[in-house]
Order: C-alpha cells, then structure tokens, then sequence
C-alpha cells in the first residue's frame, strides 16, 4: 500500500502534518495549478498502513484520513516491483 | 478506506473553506456508520440550514435538506412514518440551540432514535459569524463586537436534562473518540446527541486570536478535560478551570425510547 494526496480535493489546510505520529506529511511548498500547496510526503513507506494493511487484513491507524476534512487522502495498491528508495533507520 | 463508498464522490471536493472541520465530523460519522452493517436504502440523513447542514448533500443515501432549525421535526416524521429507518441528524449550533431549540428539548424529551451530531463552532458560520447560543463569553463575533456578555448553553445538559438516552461530546481533534462516540450513539436506542466543537476558521478564529487553523485545534485539545478526570477532580474539590470543557461520554441511560426499529 502507498498513501496518495488528491490534487482535486486538498486545500492545502495541512491539518494532516500535525496529526500523524510519525511526521510523514509536511507543509508544501509548491503551488499547484489550483493554488495550493499540497504537503509533501517524507519517507511515506513508514506509514502503520502502508507497512501492515494487507498482512493485518484491516485498516490500521488511519488518523490522517479520519482528520483531513477534504477527504483528500488515501492509499493505493502499489504495482509489482515499485522502486523503492531505500532508507536505512538507526 | 471502506467509508468511502458513503459520499458522493461527484460532489467534492465540498464547499467548506480550507481547514474547516466540517468535513472532518462527517469522516467520523460515516466511518461510524460504515460498520453498522446498515444498508444505504435503509438510511437517511436529515439536515436544517447551516454549513454543517450542508453535511448530508455530500452523502450518497437519501436525505432532508430542510429549513432552518427544523431538521429534527423532519427527522421526527421520517422515524415515525418508517420507525425501520437509521436516522441521522447533522447539525449546527444555531440550528439546533437558536433558531430549532425547542424541536430540540422535545425530541430529547420524547427520546425519538435517532442520532444527533451538532457540529459546534460556536458561531453562525454560513451566514458571515454572528453570535450563536454557544459563543463562549468574550469572545468576538459580528453580533457581539465588544465580546459576548451572555453565558452560553452547554448542549449536553440541556440534553441530558431533556432527557436524551445518550450524550456524549468530543472535539475534531479526537477523531478516534468521535467515531467511536458515534457509534454507540448509533446503536442506542432512543435519542443520541454528540457535540462536536470545531474550529471555524473563517467566521470564528479570524476574529478570535486563532490565526492558523491549528491553533484553534490545538486550543480544543488543550481546553479537554476527560470526564473521569473532572469527576475525580470534583471528587477532591479541586478547582476546574472555567475555560475547560468535558469531553467523553456524558450520559448513557434506557429511558423509555419511541420509533426504537420494529
Ligand atoms: C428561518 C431562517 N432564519 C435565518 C436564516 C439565515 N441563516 C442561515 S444559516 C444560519 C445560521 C447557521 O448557524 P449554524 O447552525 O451554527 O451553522 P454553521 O454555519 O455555523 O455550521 C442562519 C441564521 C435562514 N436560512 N432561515
Ligand atoms: S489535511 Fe487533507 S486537505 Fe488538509 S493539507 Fe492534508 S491532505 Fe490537504
Ligand atoms: S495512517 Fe497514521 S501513520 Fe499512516 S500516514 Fe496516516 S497518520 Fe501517519
Ligand atoms: S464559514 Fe466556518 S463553518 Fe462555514 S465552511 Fe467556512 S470554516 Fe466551515
Ligand atoms: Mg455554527
């Protein structure tokens, strides 16, 4: 699973950098076509959901969605062999 | 996400301004709802005027848009003419304590089930801010430029009071609480209200030092006070600050109930 941000839907209220426990969605700061900033994603494959969805069989955490009022945030299959940055955690 | 499937996506994004935690309520709402197992023909969201009001235009089952402050008379005549229907009221402070007041203390009182959500901004936000039956003291709204003088309603007494089998207030900063709140409202039988304070950025923080949409969030977390936190602290007769408000479960009971489902 990986989180997508809908383009159509943020305004860019950026509610969601400050609720999710490991800080994945921070302030963008690029506007887009329709003049907002939609918060980019760091390191988004940290993610509860992304990481444990399909193995639990449910919707875990979930507080970034719940909380963003545009109902712009979601999650994706992802397709075979993505690319993935890898990212080394101390 | 399995709630999902509960909007009309064809109409978002919805209307609300940036920040607004309008949208937030009805996410919890209908992840509460999703898990009811309830069929979408077999439910119907009722609304009176409001931006909150709003809240049922963007939900796939039938609904009631109505006039302002009757949407729980009209929710009254859909549970008693279909007692088999889920009813689900969305709501505004004004619409629900101003201007529908008294459909307000009789449906509590006749303890109809149905499930109530006010969404509390503690202003009138459609209509440019003015100053609603909960705006706190001091605070400014177009109706009260001075600061309000009057004390608010707290709309979980007065429920309670009325007598409302289940009452419970949360704020859009707890939206794990919220959801679950809602649920138990849905399975009560009887008359269900859930207050949710929520920010307004546009009509409320604006004009009431709440510049950023999170400082306002970060005001409703702070200003929570856990019910069995109060309690105790009532307990020990230590001061509760004025400016807290409860949060959680407030009152679950089994008083009689009409239109409870065949
Ligand atoms: C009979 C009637 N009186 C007044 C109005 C104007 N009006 C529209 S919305 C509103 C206040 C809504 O406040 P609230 O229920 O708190 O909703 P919010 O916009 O804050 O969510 C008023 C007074 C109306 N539409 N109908
Ligand atoms: S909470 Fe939703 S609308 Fe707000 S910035 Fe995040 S994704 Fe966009
Ligand atoms: S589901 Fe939880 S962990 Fe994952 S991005 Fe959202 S808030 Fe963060
Ligand atoms: S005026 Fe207030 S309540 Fe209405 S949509 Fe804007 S922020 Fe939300
Ligand atoms: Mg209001």
């Amino acid at each position: 699973m990986k989180l997508s941000i809908d383009e159509n839907r943020c305004k860019g209220c950026n509610l969601c950098t400050k609720v999710c426990p490991y800080k994945i969605f921070r302030e963008g700061k690029k506007l887009n076509r329709k003049g907002v900033a939609i918060p980019e994603l760091d390191r988004p494959e940290r993610c509860t959901n992304c990481r444990l969805r399909n193995l639990y069989g449910r919707q875990l955490c979930g507080v970034c969605q719940l909380t963003c009022p545009d109902q712009a945030i979601h999650w994706v299959e992802e397709e075979p062999y993505e690319p993935h940055k890898v990212a080394i955690e101390y | 996400m399995s709630y999902d499937e509960w909007f009309r996506e064809d109409r978002l994004p919805h209307i609300y301004c940036a920040g607004c935690g309008n949208g937030t309520i009805i996410n919890c709402t209908l992840a509460a709802v999703d898990q009811m197992g309830w069929k979408k023909e077999d439910t119907v969201f009722v609304s009176g005027i409001g931006c909150s009001s709003r809240a049922p235009g963007y939900i796939l089952t039938d609904s009631l848009h109505t006039t302002h402050g009757r949407a729980l008379a009209f929710a009254t005549g859909v549970k008693m003419a279909k007692p088999a229907f889920n009813v689900v009221v969305f709501t505004g402070d004004g619409d629900m304590a101003a201007i529908g007041g008294n459909h307000f203390i009789h449906a509590c009182r006749r303890n109809i089930d149905m499930t109530v959500v006010c969404m509390n901004n503690q202003i009138y936000g459609m209509t440019g801010g003015q100053g609603s039956p909960t705006t706190p003291r001091g605070c400014l709204s177009s109706t009260t430029p001075f600061g309000c003088a009057e004390p608010p309603f707290d709309l979980c007494e007065l429920a309670t009071a009325a007598g409302a089998n289940y009452v419970a207030r949360w704020t859009s900063y707890h939206v794990k609480e919220l959801e679950k709140a809602v649920k138990v409202g849905l399975e009560t039988p009887g008359f269900s209200f859930i207050e949710v304070l929520v920010q307004c950025p546009t009509a409320f923080g604006r004009r009431n030092k709440f510049r950023q949409v999170m400082d306002h969030v970060e005001f409703l977390k702070s200003h929570s006070l856990l019910k069995a936190k109060r309690d105790r602290m009532l307990d020990n007769h230590e001061h509760v600050p004025e400016d807290m408000f409860v949060v959680g479960e407030l009152t679950k009971r089994n008083r009689p109930a009409i239109g409870v489902k065949p």
